[in-house]
Order: structure tokens, then C-alpha cells, then sequence
């Protein structure tokens, strides 16, 4: 799997080296490094590598965790990457109508639409839709507040799941 | 022997339940060293007042057939007038309550308070709407303010906070607060049943009231979010604040899909977000509670999450919040 993952290093020395080290342990072989300075005493980092599967990625991401290394975009196989958290919910109402292709777009936006079951008992009647998207773990609330507003607008009820 | 005189203002079915039970536990308590005695009743359009104590049987027994107003006692006194009048040590508020404006228990109350006698009350819109101003007012006058029953019903929340987790810092408070909207989602997912086919049936169970609006709608339980954002979580928090969407548009194929892809769906009153929704719930998880069952989660810091699950109405359960405050502050007098 070939990774790209963009960091945010402090500008301090030996700070690259450290962001490396989580890679090369679990397996990673290093393509390319680039940086460029950008804020002050922040440098962003775009390092691509090659590992074996997901699960090596997880244990990277979780040592430069540890490490207290920012990482921010991480696209595999040029897909953007998240660190997945699954966001169900519920929409009632003319979903169909209110332009479904519309409403999977804009919730895309903040992650991946990964399931949708439609329920129509009628054209005429309010449809159940079921849906799971795939979200970046640190963006479930902002999720669910685009979501919300689509709903506001579209009126279409939104059941979400406990967890967020 | 402590003699603790009562003043009960509401004989529906929250007030019998309580006398019932004073019968029935009567012994028990004076083993407990409480000789608890009603020194008046307070209806809507009466009251019967006995310094020497009220004769409960003979209340029940009229009540029963709707003719309190033949007992020798009862006179066209008003509540308030009696409140006003009355010196009892503890008052108990067991009226329903006005949600736009939390009377008739909200001028009860405060009658009481300024009348020098502690109030326990199962009445949930005084509290909610105006719980600054009768705590403070309570605090003034160095008396109790006791509202277990109007939050679980049966669960001990409030006291459970109070008394056994004054270490925990409470991070969240979230559950099913509405025993009439978890029996109409339970059949809903059980029995297939439409919403409003689930809600008669609640209704002929006499679960659900004649017009269960304040119930599917959300309001109930916005109140108790209300009640608990300002005592558990001292949010300062206004009913108006809550965002409150009910189960009426809760279809059977929601229901149905929710179920396919392992959850379901109960109203759920979200206390940190201020939030009263359906939720999707996973089947595993605690709060899965069916019939007309409440269950709170309570997550602090040093406890963890706990779950509590109890019914959260019924006459004789809700007693049970009512007399753990009644003895409470009867202890402490």
C-alpha cells in the first residue's frame, strides 16, 4: 500500500528523524520526504511510503500518537485515508425527492458515504433511509452538525446513532 | 418517636399512592423512629385539614368512589390558603404541573417555603422552570427542596449524586427519561405495531395519558434534562435552551432498518448536548431497555459510567423517590 501522510513538525532539531522512526518500526519503506516551511516554527511535512496493510498504517499512526506527532492529511492509494469512525443515522421524510444524490454529496464532503438502505413504502409516503459514513474521528461532531442543517433544509428528520 | 406532620397538596394518583403506602409501611417507619402524620389534604377545589391527623382510611375510601367532599373535615379551603395557614414540617407538592408556567406547584411551593416548611415534590415543571429562584429561595430560609421523583420516577438519581458520588466529577448524564415513549418504540420494534396503534394500546394500559402529547413530543423529558443540567451538572440551564424533537416521525420502517443494521431507536434526553432525540441505540447497549422501563447513564470521572434502570412512573414506584426524600429530611429534624 502506498501511503502519503502530511505531518506538522516543530521546528527543532531531530524532530524529522523521530516523526521517521514510527514508520521504519513498523515496516514502512520510506519513497519520498518533503517539507516546507510554513507557519512560524512549524514545518509541514509530505511523506510517502509503502507498508504491507491497514494494519501496519494503525500502528504507525498510534506510535506517532504516542509521540505526540500531528498528522493531518493521509491519503492510501490516493483515497483519502480516515481514521474510521462509522457514523450511522437514520433519515426520514422525501429523501429521494430532496435530492439523495445532493444529500450523499454534501455529507461526502466531511467523510464517505459507505452504506445507504432505502425503505419506500409508497412514492407518495415518507421514505426511511438508512445510511453509515465514514468519518475522521475528530470530525463526528462537525458531521453531525452538517448533517443537521441538511435536514433543517431538506426537512427531513435525523436520527444518529448514541455513540456521537 | 419523631412526629412529622404532612400537608399533602394533590390527592390524584401520586397523593393516594403515598397514603397507600403510609398505610401499609406504618409500622415500618415507626420502627425507624417516624411517626409520620397528614395533618391536611389539599384537592382542587378543597381541602381537609385535622391537626390531629387526618383519618387516611376514610380518605381513601371516598376517594375512591369521588366523593372526598363528604368527608366530615373537608372544607372549600384553598391550597394556598392552607399552605398559608397550616404549620406542618414537611409539604408535599404532588399536583401535575402547567408547563407554561409551573402552577399550580410553583406558587405551592413557594407558599411553603416562605411558610417555614420543607417541600418533596414528584412535580416536575415548577422545578424546571423556575429552579433558581425556589432554591435560592429554600437555601434563604434554611429549608429542604426534595425533587427525586420528578426525574426517574423510581431511580434514585439525584440522591444517588448527593449522597454516594461527591467525589465524581459528572462529566454526562444521558438516558430514556419517558417510560410512555419507551413502551410505544418497545412495541414499535416487537410487535411490528404503527406508532399510533402502539400508542392506544399504551393508552388502554393506562401507560400512556388521554392526550400524551407532552410525552411523544419530547416535553416531559426536557424537563428532567432541564432539572438535571441544574443540579447535577449546575449548567444554569432554561427550558427554552433544550432542542427537543419527539417521536412522531419515528416510522415502522425506521424501525424496521434500525433493527436490520443492529440497533434501535429510543428518545433519548442528552443532558450535555441539551438535547432531547431519537437516538440510535445498539442493541447491546444498556440503555436497550424495553416496556415502559427508564434508564439513565451516568458517566464521572473517578466512577465511571453507571446505569440505572427503573420504572419512571406508576403511582407506587414514584412513591418510593417521594419517601426516600420524606425520611431524609425527616431524620434531619
Amino acid at each position: 500500500m502506498k501511503v502519503e501522510m502530511e505531518m506538522g513538525l516543530k521546528d527543532v532539531p531531530g524532530s524529522l528523524l523521530r516523526s521517521l522512526e514510527p514508520i521504519s518500526k513498523h515496516g514502512g519503506n520510506i519513497l519520498s520526504v518533503l517539507h516546507h516551511r510554513g507557519e512560524a516554527n512549524l514545518v509541514k511535512v509530505k511523506i510517502v511510503f509503502q507498508i504491507k496493510d491497514q494494519k501496519s498504517l494503525e500502528l504507525i499512526q498510534k506510535s506517532l500518537r504516542e509521540g505526540k506527532i500531528r498528522t493531518s492529511d493521509i491519503f492510501v492509494e490516493g483515497r483519502r485515508y480516515y481514521e474510521k469512525k462509522t457514523l450511522s443515522f437514520i433519515l426520514i421524510g422525501h429523501v429521494i425527492d430532496s435530492d439523495i444524490r445532493d444529500t450523499i454529496d454534501q455529507i461526502n464532503e466531511i467523510g464517505c458515504v459507505s452504506d445507504v438502505d432505502v425503505v419506500m413504502p409508497d412514492p407518495k409516503e415518507k421514505s426511511s433511509v438508512l445510511m453509515k459514513a465514514d468519518v475522521d474521528n475528530g470530525s463526528l461532531d462537525k458531521a453531525v452538525t452538517v448533517i443537521e442543517k441538511l435536514c433543517r433544509e431538506k426537512n427531513l428528520v435525523f436520527i444518529h446513532s448514541l455513540e456521537q | 418517636m419523631k412526629k412529622i406532620k404532612l400537608v399533602i397538596v394533590g390527592g390524584g394518583v401520586i397523593g393516594k399512592g403515598f397514603i397507600k403506602i403510609l398505610l401499609e409501611k406504618n409500622k415500618f417507619l415507626k420502627n425507624m423512629g417516624l411517626d409520620l402524620e397528614v395533618v391536611a389534604l389539599c384537592e382542587i377545589d378543597g381541602s381537609i385539614v385535622c391537626e390531629g391527623g387526618v383519618d387516611l382510611k376514610r380518605v381513601l375510601e371516598l376517594s375512591d368512589r369521588g366523593e372526598l367532599n363528604k368527608h366530615k373535615q373537608w372544607s372549600s379551603i384553598k391550597s394556598m390558603e392552607v399552605l398559608g395557614q397550616v404549620k406542618a414540617d414537611i409539604v408535599l407538592e404532588l399536583t401535575p404541573g402547567n408547563i407554561e408556567y409551573g402552577e399550580p406547584g410553583y406558587g405551592h411551593i413557594k407558599k411553603a417555603l416562605e411558610n417555614g416548611m420543607h417541600v418533596v415534590t414528584s412535580n416536575k415543571p415548577p422545578i424546571a422552570l423556575h429552579y433558581r429562584e425556589l432554591h435560592e429561595l429554600a437555601l434563604e430560609r434554611k429549608l429542604e427542596l426534595r425533587y427525586e421523583a420528578a426525574v426517574g420516577g423510581a431511580i434514585p438519581i439525584l440522591n444517588l449524586h448527593r449522597k454516594c458520588l461527591q467525589i465524581n466529577e459528572v462529566k454526562s448524564i444521558y438516558g430514556i427519561l419517558n417510560g410512555t415513549t419507551n413502551y410505544v418504540l418497545s412495541k414499535m420494534v416487537e410487535d411490528g405495531l404503527s406508532l399510533e396503534n402502539a400508542l392506544n394500546e399504551a393508552k388502554e394500559l393506562g401507560i400512556a395519558e388521554k392526550d400524551p402529547s407532552y410525552d411523544i413530543d419530547g416535553v416531559d423529558t426536557a424537563l428532567k434534562v432541564v432539572i438535571l443540567a441544574n443540579s447535577m451538572l449546575d449548567m444554569n440551564v432554561e427550558f427554552g435552551d433544550i432542542r427537543i424533537q419527539g417521536i412522531r416521525d419515528v416510522t415502522p420502517e425506521a424501525m424496521d432498518l434500525a433493527k436490520k443494521h443492529g440497533y434501535v431507536i429510543k428518545l433519548i434526553g442528552d443532558v450535555r448536548r441539551m438535547e432531547v432525540s431519537p437516538r440510535l441505540i445498539p442493541v447491546d447497549h444498556p440503555l436497550n431497555v424495553s416496556d415502559s422501563l427508564n434508564a439513565v447513564m451516568i458517566d464521572s470521572d473517578i466512577s465511571g459510567e453507571l446505569t440505572l434502570v427503573g420504572y419512571g412512573a406508576g403511582a407506587r414506584e414514584t412513591n418510593s423517590s417521594i419517601y426516600s426524600d420524606v425520611i431524609e429530611i425527616a431524620e434531619g429534624i
